[in-house]
Protein backbone atom coordinates (compact mmCIF):
# COMPACT_ATOMS: atom_id res chain seq x y z
CA UNK A 1 0.00 0.00 0.00
CA UNK A 2 1.38 3.46 -0.40
CA UNK A 3 2.13 5.52 2.12
CA UNK A 4 1.15 8.92 3.11
CA UNK A 5 2.76 12.07 1.50
CA UNK A 6 2.31 14.97 3.81
CA UNK A 7 4.02 18.19 2.70
CA UNK A 8 4.61 20.78 6.06
CA UNK A 9 4.56 24.33 4.66
CA UNK A 10 4.04 27.86 5.96
CA UNK A 11 4.81 30.86 3.86
CA UNK A 12 6.35 32.83 6.02
CA UNK A 13 9.67 31.76 7.08
CA UNK A 14 11.28 31.09 10.54
CA UNK A 15 7.76 29.37 11.90
CA UNK A 16 9.28 25.93 12.21
CA UNK A 17 8.07 24.21 9.31
CA UNK A 18 11.56 22.48 10.34
CA UNK A 19 11.36 21.43 13.32
CA UNK A 20 7.79 20.42 12.81
CA UNK A 21 8.87 18.19 10.06
CA UNK A 22 11.79 16.78 12.00
CA UNK A 23 9.70 15.99 15.13
CA UNK A 24 6.71 14.63 13.32
CA UNK A 25 8.92 12.33 11.64
CA UNK A 26 10.91 11.11 14.69
CA UNK A 27 7.73 10.47 16.26
CA UNK A 28 5.81 8.42 13.70
CA UNK A 29 9.48 6.46 13.02
CA UNK A 30 9.31 5.94 16.65
CA UNK A 31 5.76 4.16 16.45
CA UNK A 32 7.83 1.46 14.13
CA UNK A 33 6.28 3.01 10.45
CA UNK A 34 9.09 3.78 8.28
CA UNK A 35 9.74 7.44 7.58
CA UNK A 36 11.76 9.50 5.06
CA UNK A 37 11.75 13.50 5.10
CA UNK A 38 12.47 15.31 2.03
CA UNK A 39 13.55 18.12 2.26
CA UNK A 40 12.82 20.76 -0.73
CA UNK A 41 13.74 24.07 0.54
CA UNK A 42 17.39 23.47 -2.42
CA UNK A 43 19.74 26.59 -1.84
CA UNK A 44 19.06 26.84 1.98
CA UNK A 45 18.77 22.97 3.41
CA UNK A 46 18.21 22.84 6.97
CA UNK A 47 16.87 19.42 8.17
CA UNK A 48 20.26 18.17 8.26
CA UNK A 49 21.59 20.46 10.58
CA UNK A 50 18.37 19.60 12.94
CA UNK A 51 18.38 16.14 12.50
CA UNK A 52 22.29 16.42 13.50
CA UNK A 53 23.01 15.02 10.20
CA UNK A 54 25.08 17.14 8.32
CA UNK A 55 28.63 15.67 8.46
CA UNK A 56 26.69 12.83 6.75
CA UNK A 57 25.88 13.59 3.22
CA UNK A 58 27.38 12.52 -0.03
CA UNK A 59 24.05 12.95 -2.45
CA UNK A 60 21.42 15.04 -2.86
CA UNK A 61 17.62 15.49 -3.49
CA UNK A 62 19.28 17.19 -7.19
CA UNK A 63 21.82 14.65 -7.60
CA UNK A 64 18.69 11.92 -7.46
CA UNK A 65 16.65 13.84 -9.94
CA UNK A 66 19.66 14.28 -12.22
CA UNK A 67 19.96 10.65 -11.82
CA UNK A 68 23.43 11.02 -10.58
CA UNK A 69 23.09 8.78 -7.42
CA UNK A 70 19.74 6.12 -7.20
CA UNK A 71 17.49 7.11 -4.18
CA UNK A 72 19.16 4.73 -2.08
CA UNK A 73 22.34 6.44 -1.76
CA UNK A 74 20.98 9.28 -0.94
CA UNK A 75 18.86 8.72 1.66
CA UNK A 76 20.82 9.09 5.58
CA UNK A 77 19.59 6.77 7.92
CA UNK A 78 18.97 8.52 11.39
CA UNK A 79 21.70 7.85 14.41
CA UNK A 80 19.18 6.65 16.70
CA UNK A 81 16.28 4.94 14.73
CA UNK A 82 17.28 2.72 11.65
CA UNK A 83 12.98 3.65 9.88
CA UNK A 84 14.04 6.80 9.51
CA UNK A 85 15.79 8.56 6.97
CA UNK A 86 16.25 12.11 5.28
CA UNK A 87 17.08 13.18 1.61
CA UNK A 88 18.66 16.33 2.02
CA UNK A 89 18.62 19.54 -0.53
CA UNK A 90 21.49 20.45 -2.35
CA UNK A 91 23.25 23.48 -0.99
CA UNK A 92 24.64 24.61 -3.66
CA UNK A 93 22.22 24.87 -6.57
CA UNK A 94 19.01 26.76 -6.90
CA UNK A 95 14.87 26.06 -6.39
CA UNK A 96 14.24 26.10 -10.10
CA UNK A 97 16.80 22.69 -10.62
CA UNK A 98 14.12 20.82 -9.75
CA UNK A 99 10.53 21.03 -11.49
CA UNK A 100 6.86 19.97 -10.19
CA UNK A 101 6.67 17.00 -12.22
CA UNK A 102 10.07 15.66 -11.45
CA UNK A 103 8.98 15.87 -7.34
CA UNK A 104 5.63 14.21 -8.17
CA UNK A 105 7.56 11.06 -9.60
CA UNK A 106 10.25 10.87 -7.20
CA UNK A 107 7.24 11.23 -4.13
CA UNK A 108 4.87 9.05 -6.08
CA UNK A 109 8.34 6.57 -5.83
CA UNK A 110 8.61 7.57 -2.37
CA UNK A 111 5.50 6.24 -1.10
CA UNK A 112 5.89 3.13 -2.37
CA UNK A 113 8.43 2.26 -0.18
CA UNK A 114 7.53 4.61 3.17
CA UNK A 115 4.76 4.98 5.09
CA UNK A 116 5.13 8.25 5.49
CA UNK A 117 7.00 11.09 3.29
CA UNK A 118 7.38 14.47 4.50
CA UNK A 119 8.34 17.27 2.50
CA UNK A 120 10.48 20.06 3.93
CA UNK A 121 8.90 22.75 1.90
CA UNK A 122 10.68 26.07 1.36
CA UNK A 123 9.35 29.57 2.48
CA UNK A 124 7.57 31.84 -0.03
CA UNK A 125 5.29 30.33 -2.53
CA UNK A 126 7.50 30.88 -5.96
CA UNK A 127 8.79 27.48 -7.92
CA UNK A 128 10.26 26.15 -4.14
CA UNK A 129 6.71 25.83 -3.23
CA UNK A 130 5.11 24.75 -6.52
CA UNK A 131 8.13 21.88 -6.27
CA UNK A 132 7.34 20.77 -2.43
CA UNK A 133 3.93 20.63 -3.23
CA UNK A 134 3.47 19.04 -6.08
CA UNK A 135 3.82 15.75 -4.75
CA UNK A 136 2.16 16.03 -1.74
CA UNK A 137 -1.80 14.45 -0.99
CA UNK A 138 -1.39 15.92 2.84
CA UNK A 139 -0.68 19.45 3.70
CA UNK A 140 0.52 20.30 7.52
CA UNK A 141 0.20 24.16 7.65
CA UNK A 142 2.60 25.91 10.19
CA UNK A 143 1.42 28.94 11.66
CA UNK A 144 2.74 31.30 14.74
CA UNK A 145 -0.09 33.56 16.75
CA UNK A 146 1.27 36.76 14.49
CA UNK A 147 -0.52 38.35 11.97
CA UNK A 148 2.03 38.14 9.27
CA UNK A 149 2.16 34.64 9.78
CA UNK A 150 -1.50 34.22 9.84
CA UNK A 151 -1.59 36.12 6.93
CA UNK A 152 0.96 34.14 4.82
CA UNK A 153 -0.86 30.56 6.14
CA UNK A 154 -4.17 31.98 4.76
CA UNK A 155 -2.49 32.66 1.68
CA UNK A 156 -1.11 29.39 1.46
CA UNK A 157 -4.24 28.22 2.44
CA UNK A 158 -5.88 29.58 -0.64
CA UNK A 159 -3.05 28.40 -3.26
CA UNK A 160 -3.26 24.89 -1.81
CA UNK A 161 -7.00 24.60 -2.11
CA UNK A 162 -6.67 26.13 -5.36
CA UNK A 163 -3.91 23.43 -6.55
CA UNK A 164 -6.93 20.65 -5.96
CA UNK A 165 -5.03 19.62 -2.06
CA UNK A 166 -7.94 18.73 -0.11
CA UNK A 167 -6.11 17.71 3.37
CA UNK A 168 -5.04 20.46 4.73
CA UNK A 169 -4.26 20.82 8.64
CA UNK A 170 -3.02 23.25 10.74
CA UNK A 171 -0.35 23.66 13.24
CA UNK A 172 -0.01 26.28 15.62
CA UNK A 173 3.38 26.79 16.56
CA UNK A 174 5.54 29.04 19.37
CA UNK A 175 2.02 30.33 21.68
CA UNK A 176 2.54 31.63 24.44
CA UNK A 177 -0.34 30.95 27.09
CA UNK A 178 0.25 33.54 29.55
CA UNK A 179 0.43 36.36 26.39
CA UNK A 180 -2.95 34.65 25.34
CA UNK A 181 -4.53 35.00 28.86
CA UNK A 182 -3.17 38.76 29.03
CA UNK A 183 -4.74 39.64 25.32
CA UNK A 184 -1.01 40.02 23.90
CA UNK A 185 -1.28 37.32 21.68
CA UNK A 186 -3.83 36.10 19.38
CA UNK A 187 -5.78 32.99 20.69
CA UNK A 188 -6.19 29.37 19.44
CA UNK A 189 -9.41 30.48 18.77
CA UNK A 190 -9.37 33.61 16.93
CA UNK A 191 -6.58 31.84 14.51
CA UNK A 192 -9.26 29.08 13.39
CA UNK A 193 -11.79 31.39 13.18
CA UNK A 194 -9.83 33.14 10.58
CA UNK A 195 -8.34 30.23 8.60
CA UNK A 196 -10.55 28.15 9.20
CA UNK A 197 -9.39 24.15 8.28
CA UNK A 198 -8.72 21.47 11.22
CA UNK A 199 -6.43 22.00 13.63
CA UNK A 200 -3.88 19.47 14.43
CA UNK A 201 -2.26 21.11 17.77
CA UNK A 202 -0.58 23.18 19.29
CA UNK A 203 2.84 23.99 20.40
CA UNK A 204 3.86 25.91 23.15
CA UNK A 205 6.71 28.64 23.39
CA UNK A 206 9.36 26.82 24.56
CA UNK A 207 13.38 27.48 25.15
CA UNK A 208 13.54 23.65 24.54
CA UNK A 209 13.09 23.51 20.99
CA UNK A 210 16.44 26.07 20.44
CA UNK A 211 18.38 23.90 22.63
CA UNK A 212 16.99 20.70 20.83
CA UNK A 213 17.98 22.51 16.93
CA UNK A 214 21.61 23.27 18.03
CA UNK A 215 22.34 19.92 19.80
CA UNK A 216 20.52 18.20 16.42
CA UNK A 217 18.21 16.00 18.49
CA UNK A 218 14.66 15.94 17.82
CA UNK A 219 12.87 17.36 21.21
CA UNK A 220 10.67 14.29 21.14
CA UNK A 221 13.59 12.48 22.18
CA UNK A 222 12.74 14.27 25.41
CA UNK A 223 10.48 12.70 27.93
CA UNK A 224 9.55 15.75 29.86
CA UNK A 225 9.31 18.39 26.97
CA UNK A 226 6.05 20.31 26.71
CA UNK A 227 6.81 20.96 23.40
CA UNK A 228 7.91 17.63 22.76
CA UNK A 229 4.74 16.28 24.08
CA UNK A 230 2.57 18.49 21.85
CA UNK A 231 4.59 17.54 18.71
CA UNK A 232 4.16 14.00 19.62
CA UNK A 233 0.48 14.43 20.09
CA UNK A 234 0.21 16.11 16.37
CA UNK A 235 2.11 13.27 15.05
CA UNK A 236 -0.74 10.54 16.34
CA UNK A 237 -3.65 12.64 15.23
CA UNK A 238 -1.74 13.31 11.85
CA UNK A 239 -1.56 9.36 12.04
CA UNK A 240 -5.43 9.36 12.21
CA UNK A 241 -5.22 8.59 16.02
CA UNK A 242 -8.30 10.59 18.11
CA UNK A 243 -6.66 11.78 20.67
CA UNK A 244 -8.77 15.31 21.85
CA UNK A 245 -7.37 18.46 22.07
CA UNK A 246 -7.60 19.91 24.91
CA UNK A 247 -4.51 18.56 26.21
CA UNK A 248 -2.97 20.82 24.94
CA UNK A 249 -2.65 23.59 26.81
CA UNK A 250 -3.33 23.83 30.68
CA UNK A 251 -5.77 26.71 29.72
CA UNK A 252 -9.57 23.91 29.45
CA UNK A 253 -11.15 27.00 27.57
CA UNK A 254 -9.21 26.55 24.63
CA UNK A 255 -9.11 22.98 24.75
CA UNK A 256 -12.77 22.87 24.82
CA UNK A 257 -12.73 25.07 21.75
CA UNK A 258 -9.95 23.12 19.72
CA UNK A 259 -11.80 19.75 20.49
CA UNK A 260 -14.82 21.37 19.27
CA UNK A 261 -12.98 22.31 15.97
CA UNK A 262 -10.84 18.47 15.92
CA UNK A 263 -13.87 16.46 15.85
CA UNK B 1 8.28 49.65 -30.38
CA UNK B 2 10.96 50.92 -29.12
CA UNK B 3 10.48 53.77 -26.24
CA UNK B 4 12.35 56.14 -27.97
CA UNK B 5 9.50 56.31 -30.61
CA UNK B 6 5.86 57.79 -30.01
CA UNK B 7 3.36 55.62 -29.06
CA UNK B 8 0.91 55.02 -32.23
CA UNK B 9 -1.54 56.58 -30.26
CA UNK B 10 -1.93 59.10 -27.30
CA UNK B 11 -3.77 58.82 -24.17
CA UNK B 12 -4.48 62.12 -22.94
CA UNK B 13 -6.11 62.76 -19.79
CA UNK B 14 -8.11 65.76 -19.07
CA UNK B 15 -11.45 66.93 -16.78
CA UNK B 16 -13.88 65.04 -18.71
CA UNK B 17 -12.21 62.35 -18.91
CA UNK B 18 -9.81 60.73 -21.83
CA UNK B 19 -8.81 61.99 -25.42
CA UNK B 20 -7.36 59.44 -28.01
CA UNK B 21 -5.04 61.40 -30.06
CA UNK B 22 -3.91 58.51 -33.10
CA UNK B 23 -0.55 59.12 -34.66
CA UNK B 24 -1.13 60.34 -38.44
CA UNK B 25 2.01 58.05 -39.43
CA UNK B 26 0.40 55.04 -37.59
CA UNK B 27 -1.23 52.14 -38.91
CA UNK B 28 -4.70 50.97 -37.40
CA UNK B 29 -3.41 47.53 -36.11
CA UNK B 30 -0.74 49.04 -34.49
CA UNK B 31 -3.18 51.81 -32.79
CA UNK B 32 -5.45 48.88 -31.74
CA UNK B 33 -2.86 46.49 -30.93
CA UNK B 34 -1.20 49.33 -28.97
CA UNK B 35 -4.45 50.27 -26.78
CA UNK B 36 -5.03 46.73 -26.04
CA UNK B 37 -1.64 46.04 -24.32
CA UNK B 38 -2.26 49.73 -22.60
CA UNK B 39 -5.74 48.53 -21.19
CA UNK B 40 -4.56 45.38 -20.06
CA UNK B 41 -1.10 46.67 -18.17
CA UNK B 42 -3.24 49.12 -16.47
CA UNK B 43 -5.57 47.03 -14.82
CA UNK B 44 -9.17 48.55 -14.48
CA UNK B 45 -7.20 52.17 -14.31
CA UNK B 46 -9.58 52.77 -17.63
CA UNK B 47 -11.98 50.53 -16.27
CA UNK B 48 -15.57 51.95 -17.63
CA UNK B 49 -14.10 55.41 -18.38
CA UNK B 50 -15.10 57.40 -21.11
CA UNK B 51 -13.01 58.18 -23.57
CA UNK B 52 -13.02 60.77 -26.89
CA UNK B 53 -11.91 59.74 -30.06
CA UNK B 54 -9.78 62.30 -31.74
CA UNK B 55 -9.47 62.13 -35.32
CA UNK B 56 -8.66 65.70 -36.42
CA UNK B 57 -4.91 64.86 -37.62
CA UNK B 58 -5.40 61.20 -38.93
CA UNK B 59 -9.16 59.94 -40.25
CA UNK B 60 -10.29 57.01 -39.57
CA UNK B 61 -12.94 54.68 -41.77
CA UNK B 62 -16.24 54.29 -39.95
CA UNK B 63 -15.44 50.33 -39.64
CA UNK B 64 -12.36 51.39 -38.04
CA UNK B 65 -14.10 53.45 -35.11
CA UNK B 66 -16.69 50.75 -34.98
CA UNK B 67 -14.07 48.31 -34.31
CA UNK B 68 -12.00 50.20 -31.49
CA UNK B 69 -15.45 51.11 -30.34
CA UNK B 70 -15.72 47.33 -29.16
CA UNK B 71 -12.38 46.46 -28.33
CA UNK B 72 -12.35 49.24 -25.75
CA UNK B 73 -15.27 47.89 -24.46
CA UNK B 74 -14.84 44.51 -24.46
CA UNK B 75 -11.00 44.99 -22.66
CA UNK B 76 -12.14 47.01 -20.03
CA UNK B 77 -15.72 48.66 -21.06
CA UNK B 78 -14.59 51.39 -21.80
CA UNK B 79 -16.94 54.28 -23.89
CA UNK B 80 -16.31 55.73 -26.81
CA UNK B 81 -18.35 58.40 -25.98
CA UNK B 82 -17.11 61.09 -28.56
CA UNK B 83 -15.52 61.29 -32.04
CA UNK B 84 -14.21 64.33 -33.00
CA UNK B 85 -13.77 65.34 -36.84
CA UNK B 86 -12.37 68.93 -36.93
CA UNK B 87 -12.07 71.57 -34.58
CA UNK B 88 -15.96 72.25 -34.67
CA UNK B 89 -17.17 68.78 -35.95
CA UNK B 90 -17.63 66.01 -33.65
CA UNK B 91 -20.66 63.50 -33.30
CA UNK B 92 -21.82 61.54 -30.31
CA UNK B 93 -21.67 57.53 -30.31
CA UNK B 94 -25.00 55.82 -30.91
CA UNK B 95 -26.39 54.20 -28.61
CA UNK B 96 -24.15 56.09 -25.82
CA UNK B 97 -26.77 59.32 -26.59
CA UNK B 98 -29.62 56.91 -25.68
CA UNK B 99 -27.80 55.63 -22.63
CA UNK B 100 -26.92 59.31 -21.84
CA UNK B 101 -30.36 60.33 -21.91
CA UNK B 102 -31.83 57.69 -19.56
CA UNK B 103 -29.58 58.64 -17.06
CA UNK B 104 -30.45 62.03 -17.43
CA UNK B 105 -34.24 61.56 -16.69
CA UNK B 106 -33.42 59.25 -13.93
CA UNK B 107 -35.94 56.12 -15.22
CA UNK B 108 -33.55 53.48 -15.31
CA UNK B 109 -30.30 52.81 -14.44
CA UNK B 110 -27.68 51.62 -17.57
CA UNK B 111 -26.60 48.44 -16.50
CA UNK B 112 -24.96 45.85 -19.22
CA UNK B 113 -24.40 42.82 -16.56
CA UNK B 114 -27.28 42.76 -14.19
CA UNK B 115 -26.77 39.47 -12.50
CA UNK B 116 -24.31 39.24 -9.44
CA UNK B 117 -21.05 37.25 -9.10
CA UNK B 118 -21.26 34.62 -6.51
CA UNK B 119 -18.57 33.63 -4.68
CA UNK B 120 -18.93 30.13 -2.76
CA UNK B 121 -16.11 29.91 -0.47
CA UNK B 122 -13.46 31.94 1.62
CA UNK B 123 -11.50 34.58 -0.04
CA UNK B 124 -8.33 33.90 1.79
CA UNK B 125 -5.14 36.77 1.24
CA UNK B 126 -4.44 36.61 -2.40
CA UNK B 127 -7.50 36.77 -3.51
CA UNK B 128 -8.84 39.22 -5.97
CA UNK B 129 -12.37 39.41 -6.85
CA UNK B 130 -13.66 42.13 -9.80
CA UNK B 131 -17.56 42.14 -10.38
CA UNK B 132 -19.33 44.38 -12.88
CA UNK B 133 -22.01 44.25 -11.07
CA UNK B 134 -22.99 43.26 -7.73
CA UNK B 135 -20.87 40.71 -5.36
CA UNK B 136 -22.09 37.98 -3.07
CA UNK B 137 -19.85 36.33 -1.03
CA UNK B 138 -20.79 33.54 0.83
CA UNK B 139 -17.84 32.77 3.54
CA UNK B 140 -15.42 35.10 4.69
CA UNK B 141 -13.05 37.70 3.36
CA UNK B 142 -9.64 37.69 5.35
CA UNK B 143 -7.23 40.25 5.57
CA UNK B 144 -5.24 40.57 2.35
CA UNK B 145 -8.20 39.64 -0.03
CA UNK B 146 -9.63 42.48 -2.43
CA UNK B 147 -13.32 42.38 -3.59
CA UNK B 148 -14.14 44.98 -5.70
CA UNK B 149 -17.67 45.60 -7.83
CA UNK B 150 -19.63 48.47 -9.74
CA UNK B 151 -22.56 47.38 -7.55
CA UNK B 152 -23.10 46.53 -3.97
CA UNK B 153 -21.11 43.83 -2.05
CA UNK B 154 -22.46 41.36 0.10
CA UNK B 155 -20.34 39.02 2.42
CA UNK B 156 -22.47 36.31 4.27
CA UNK B 157 -19.41 36.00 6.96
CA UNK B 158 -16.84 38.74 8.21
CA UNK B 159 -15.60 41.21 6.13
CA UNK B 160 -11.84 41.52 6.97
CA UNK B 161 -10.15 42.12 4.19
CA UNK B 162 -10.52 45.34 1.13
CA UNK B 163 -14.07 45.66 -0.24
CA UNK B 164 -14.27 48.35 -2.91
CA UNK B 165 -18.43 49.21 -3.65
CA UNK B 166 -19.19 51.20 -6.79
CA UNK B 167 -16.22 50.59 -8.10
CA UNK B 168 -17.31 52.71 -11.12
CA UNK B 169 -18.17 55.68 -9.37
CA UNK B 170 -21.60 54.49 -7.77
CA UNK B 171 -22.18 56.83 -4.43
CA UNK B 172 -25.40 54.69 -3.58
CA UNK B 173 -23.59 51.30 -3.53
CA UNK B 174 -23.45 49.84 -0.18
CA UNK B 175 -21.20 46.97 1.13
CA UNK B 176 -23.24 44.74 3.72
CA UNK B 177 -21.20 42.14 6.00
CA UNK B 178 -22.33 39.62 8.91
CA UNK B 179 -19.38 41.80 10.70
CA UNK B 180 -17.51 44.68 8.99
CA UNK B 181 -13.89 45.12 10.27
CA UNK B 182 -11.84 45.65 7.11
CA UNK B 183 -8.38 46.78 6.64
CA UNK B 184 -10.13 49.48 4.24
CA UNK B 185 -13.33 49.74 2.90
CA UNK B 186 -13.85 52.00 -0.53
CA UNK B 187 -17.03 53.34 -1.68
CA UNK B 188 -16.96 55.34 -5.03
CA UNK B 189 -13.73 57.38 -4.91
CA UNK B 190 -14.05 57.26 -1.18
CA UNK B 191 -12.15 55.81 1.17
CA UNK B 192 -12.38 54.57 5.15
CA UNK B 193 -10.77 52.63 7.68
CA UNK B 194 -11.91 51.66 10.58
CA UNK B 195 -12.03 53.58 13.96
CA UNK B 196 -9.08 52.43 16.24
CA UNK B 197 -10.04 50.27 19.31
CA UNK B 198 -12.71 47.63 19.74
CA UNK B 199 -16.19 47.57 18.69
CA UNK B 200 -19.63 45.82 20.15
CA UNK B 201 -20.41 42.65 18.45
CA UNK B 202 -23.10 43.30 15.69
CA UNK B 203 -26.40 41.49 16.32
CA UNK B 204 -27.17 40.87 12.77
CA UNK B 205 -25.38 42.56 9.89
CA UNK B 206 -23.56 45.83 9.07
CA UNK B 207 -24.15 47.98 5.96
CA UNK B 208 -21.22 50.76 4.81
CA UNK B 209 -22.95 53.41 3.01
CA UNK B 210 -22.10 57.13 2.09
CA UNK B 211 -23.72 59.52 4.76
CA UNK B 212 -23.06 62.73 4.03
CA UNK B 213 -19.57 62.68 2.02
CA UNK B 214 -18.14 60.07 4.47
CA UNK B 215 -18.59 56.25 4.74
CA UNK B 216 -20.62 55.10 7.70
CA UNK B 217 -20.64 51.21 8.93
CA UNK B 218 -24.10 50.96 10.71
CA UNK B 219 -25.15 48.25 12.55
CA UNK B 220 -28.65 46.69 11.65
Amino acid sequence: MAGKTIVVTSGKGGVGKTTTVANLGTTLAKKKYSVVMLDADIGLRNLDVVMGLENRIVYNLVDIIEGKCRKAQAMIRDRKLSNLFIIPAAQTREKNAVNPEQMRQLCAELAEEFDFVLIDCPAGIEQGFKNAVAGASTAVVVTTPEVSAIRDADRVIGLLEASELKNIYLVINRLNVKMVKKGDMMSTEDIISLLSVPLLGVVPESEEVVISTNRGIPLVHERGSKAGSAFRRIASRLNGESIPIDEDGADGFFGRMKRLIWN
Amino acid sequence: MSLTESPPVQVKADRNGFTLVPDPAATFDAIVAYMRQRLEHSHDFFHKTDMVLDLRTKPFRSDEITALYEILFDKAQVKLIEVRLSDDLSFMVEGEMQRRRMRASGTEKPKENDSPLIVRNTCRSGVRIVSPSDCVVLGDVNPGAEIVASGDIIVFGSLRGIAHAGAAGELSARIWALSIEPSQIRIADLVAVPPKGGKPVPKRFEVAEVQSGAIQVITV
